[in-house]
């Protein structure tokens, strides 16, 4: 969900949405968080003037009316009755003043208690009192004494009015003075107008700013005229201040204002929302100091609801913002989360699956149109792909075939073992491709003679193959004629020359092996020579050689010899072979090929090649066979001679005297062939040797005979040791005694096998038939 | 393939001749072997086996000769071989057994062995 464009789409969108809606109204805010603040200053302050003015008139308005009072009775004398009426008219029409009084000087008055007419409000009546009468002394009273103190009009610290309206008052006294005959000034009495503070208090409760903020008006003694708390009321400013905010910076503030500033600070009030801001400045009639106390956070809560309120909308915005590209972009790629589950469904080879319908020009229509291309074209290509494959296994199956039939050309299938009791051949033919053009034949004739050929045609595949076959049914055709390899080559090269007009050819050994007297006479056209391993050691094989065959009629090809021995083995290979690469494009060579045969020797021939073309595949590694590969070996083994010619055998019980029957035996026979007389002794010595170790060590079984054979040729005399006994090398099983000073010690079959060795050139042990079979030979010197 | 001996002791110069006549192979040596031990137990300071007439000898036999060299030397004296035919002499080097031999190529070697052993013993 979290990887879809949507999902994206949406987490992006808001992200950045948000951020640019937080920026904006954090801007905002600042900026209209100013505008609040000031204007909710300036409101502030306008209510705190507005209340001072408010005050300060009605202040006047009293002063006024009280000082005007006073000055008519500078002027003029009046009765007491008059005196009361004034005072009455004073206060009725002044519905500012709680209450006045005229107050007379003690001196002027003939009342021994003095006179003091106090008219003050009550329940909504005039009540009228004689101060003097109520007060002993009023004139000691401080309303009445700051004034005359003053000499001029005061307002008197508030105080409790006890005789009259009994209530929390202040006054404002003016002293009344006249001048007498003489001019002399002199005190009259003083005219007094009360406000109730419950009346100042009113007033300030219009100071109301914010839910808990509140006036204060305090004295010019600094008692407190009006708060919130009436607990405090007349009392000290400092007292009250005490615990309930930070006194230091209060008293400097209300010192400040007493001084005739405007003082404005924020203190810490504990009372009160913790932090409150006071505005205190003083009343211009009286000089006491107002203000106002209130917390900041109330007076900016409106600031606080314009920041929820704003985040609200943000928040909704967002929502919304979030609903509409969620609907967008769900809308935008609906076709795309349709395309890709039919992708998937072409993915698995469903291209009939149809295409999600779409309008119009954009990226999404652009990109289905070319799906619905790609879909059309991957279609074509697959049926095309599919008729190609079709043709392609066929034609893989008619190869197949023809490899089949190609190989059944070839003796055994390609995969030839012979093994016969004079020799012992081994083939296989490996193309390149399905079909090559190598080949090889061979067949024993009547004459114990070995026709061998080994072919490679030019260029491989179909058409080197097709030539092959041609090439073989030649061979076959020609094979009785091919008693010699010169005369068979020249019929062979005329008749693929015949027809042969895209110049193909084949390089062909071919070679007639006597088995009978081990001779080979090949052919060469244009082969590789093939490599002879003697005595452990491979070489390759002189030879001269004519043309390849089939490219000009009438050739001639000269004949080869060589004289084969029993222990020889012959390779006659393809170019394939030596010229196999690897991947440092390094030829195999035909050295390599020498050492694979002489690491081989011990082999059986089947073994042998099998692990030579192991080492041609180690050796390519990764590089593929870029030729066509053939192997023939061809082991020469010591019976066929003995076998083939007129050989001459007797058979030896085991028992006493074998050593003298062997050889006396073997001496008449030997004499028969002409030998001389070191010769026979050093052949019956061998003889002797052979015949005590079987006697020793083969555990004949009771009527278990000894056969001796021997012939002789031009070249060599051949013996053959047979035995039923039990398998006994003793090439090999027999322990060679170290020579020299442990003779004596050694084993008698120990010291044979010396002699034997040193005696005959060739031995060769087999296991054949549950005989052991040791064959020795002795080659004659050319004067022998 | 017979084997016949005929052994003559000169008793003064303490040397004992054995003519060797025929084959000495796997079927005569066994009684050439008896022969020889006994020959030898009797410590003669020369033991001289004459091949002259010996026309073959297989390794059977050699082991005879050898096993009697090494007991001859063993007791301070000689075992020498002496008038090997060629084909003889080839068997004795394949077999490399002749260096705990006294060998004499021919009768005058012998003699001249002979002779240098008897002024020896006179001298002594």
């Amino acid at each position: 969900m979290t990887k879809s464009i949507t999902s994206k789409l949406i987490l992006l969108l808001t992200l950045c949405l948000a951020v640019i809606l937080s920026i904006g109204m954090a801007i905002d805010y600042r900026l209209s968080r100013d505008e609040i603040l000031s204007r909710l200053q300036l409101e502030s302050i306008d209510t705190v003037n507005a209340v001072v003015t408010d005050l300060e008139n009605w202040l006047d308005s009293v002063e006024g009316a009280t000082q005007f009072l006073g000055r008519v009775l500078e002027q003029r004398e009046y009765t007491p009755a008059g005196l009361k009426q004034m005072l009455k008219d004073l206060v009725e029409n002044n519905d500012d003043i709680y209450g006045a009084a005229i107050a007379l000087s003690p001196d002027v008055t003939d009342h021994p208690m003095g006179f003091a007419p106090y008219y003050y409000r009550k329940n909504n009546s005039l009540e009228f009192v004689d101060i003097a009468s109520k007060q002993e002394k009023y004139w000691q009273q401080p309303w009445y004494a700051e004034a005359v103190n003053a000499a001029k009009p005061v307002w008197v610290e508030p105080y409790f009015d006890t005789g009259g309206g009994e209530v929390l008052m202040t006054t404002f006294s003016v002293p009344i003075y006249r001048r007498d005959n003489n001019g002399q000034r002199f005190l009259y009495g003083v005219v007094t107008a009360d406000i109730t503070l419950e009346e100042l208090h009113q007033y300030l409760q219009r100071l109301r700013l914010g839910k808990s903020g509140f006036g204060i008006l305090l004295s010019r003694a600094g008692i407190i005229l009006s708060a919130r708390d009436p607990e405090i009321i007349m009392h000290h400013h400092l007292e009250a201040a005490e615990g309930a905010l930070d006194v230091a910076a209060w008293k400097k503030l209300v010192s400040g204002v007493q001084n005739g500033q405007v003082m404005s600070s924020q203190i810490d009030c504990p009372d009160i929302l913790g932090s409150c801001m006071i505005r205190l400045s003083a009343l211009q009639p009286t000089g006491w100091p107002v203000g106002v106390i209130y917390a900041e956070d109330e007076i900016l809560a409106p600031l606080r609801d314009y920041q929820i309120r704003t985040a609200l909308l943000g928040l909704v915005t967002l929502l919304v913002m979030v609903a509409v590209v969620s609907l967008v972009s769900r809308r935008l790629t609906r076709p795309l989360t349709a395309l890709a589950q039919v992708t998937d469904q072409i993915a698995q080879g469903k291209l009939d699956v149809p295409l999600p319908r779409i309008q119009g020009e954009d990226e999404v229509a652009r990109l289905i149109r070319a799906f619905a291309a790609m879909k059309e074209n991957l279609r074509t290509y697959i049926d095309d792909l599919e008729s190609a494959t079709a043709a392609r296994s066929r034609l893989v199956g008619e190869l197949a075939a023809a490899r089949e039939i190609q190989m059944a050309m070839l003796p055994q299938g390609g995969q030839a073992l012979e093994q016969s009791a004079t020799f012992a051949l081994w083939a296989t033919v490996r193309p390149a491709k399905t079909v090559g053009g190598d080949l090889y034949t061979y067949y024993c004739d009547d004459n114990n003679r070995l026709f061998i050929t080994v072919g490679d045609v030019s260029d491989k595949g179909v058409p080197a193959a097709l030539f092959m076959a041609k090439t073989i049914s030649h061979i076959q055709q020609y094979s009785t004629a091919f008693t010699v390899p010169a005369t068979g080559m020249a019929l062979l090269n005329n008749a693929l020359e015949a027809g042969n007009s895209n110049c193909m050819f084949v390089t062909l050994f071919f070679g007639v092996l006597d088995l009978n007297s081990g001779l080979l006479q090949f052919a060469s056209a244009g082969h590789t020579p093939p490599s002879l391993v003697r005595g452990g050691e491979a070489t390759p094989v002189d030879q001269l050689s004519g043309p390849a065959l089939g490219l000009a009629a009438n050739l001639e090809f000269p004949t080869n010899s060589l004289q084969l021995r029993p222990g020889d083995r012959l390779a006659i290979y393809t170019d394939g072979i030596d010229e196999a690469f690897n991947e440092q494009a390094q030829m195999f060579s035909s050295e390599r090929f020498d050492r694979a045969l002489e690491s081989s020797i011990k082999d059986t021939p089947t073994e042998a090649g099998v692990h030579i073309l192991q080492l041609v595949d180690d050796f390519a590694g990764t590089t593929a066979q870029s030729d066509d590969i053939t192997l023939m070996l061809i082991d020469v083994l010591a019976l066929p001679a003995v076998a083939a010619r007129d050989k001459i055998h007797s058979s030896f019980e085991p028992g006493p005297l074998l050593t003298s029957r062997v050889g006396n035996w073997l001496q008449d026979e030997l004499r028969k062939f002409d030998l001389d007389n070191v010769l026979i002794m050093e052949l019956m010595l061998v003889s002797e040797e052979v015949a005590t170790n079987i006697a020793k060590y083969a555990e004949l079984p009771a009527d278990g005979e000894i056969i001796l054979s021997i012939a002789r040729s031009d070249t060599d005399v051949l013996l053959e040791f047979a035995d039923p006994g039990m398998p006994f090398d003793p090439l090999q099983d027999s322990l060679g005694a170290n020579l020299g000073a442990d003779i004596e010690s050694a084993e008698i079959g120990g010291l044979g096998v010396h002699l034997i060795r040193e005696l005959t050139d060739e031995q060769r042990y087999q296991r054949l038939d549950g005989h052991n079979i040791l064959r020795l030979s002795k080659t004659l010197s050319s004067a022998g | 393939m017979k084997l016949t001996t005929n052994t003559t002791i000169d008793e003064t110069s303490s040397v004992a001749r054995v003519a060797l006549t025929g084959a000495l192979n796997t079927d005569t040596a066994p009684a050439f072997d008896q022969q020889l031990q006994d020959l030898v137990a009797s410590n003669y300071k020369l033991t001289v086996l004459d091949m002259k007439e010996l026309d073959y000898i297989s390794s059977a036999g050699l082991r005879v000769i050898f096993k009697a060299a090494k007991q001859s030397k063993a007791a301070g004296n000689r075992l020498a071989a002496a008038n090997r035919k060629p084909h003889i002499d080839k068997v004795f080097e394949i077999l490399k057994a002749l260096p705990d031999m006294a060998v004499f190529a021919d009768d005058k070697e012998l003699d001249e062995y002979l002779d240098a052993m008897q002024d020896q013993v006179k001298g002594s």
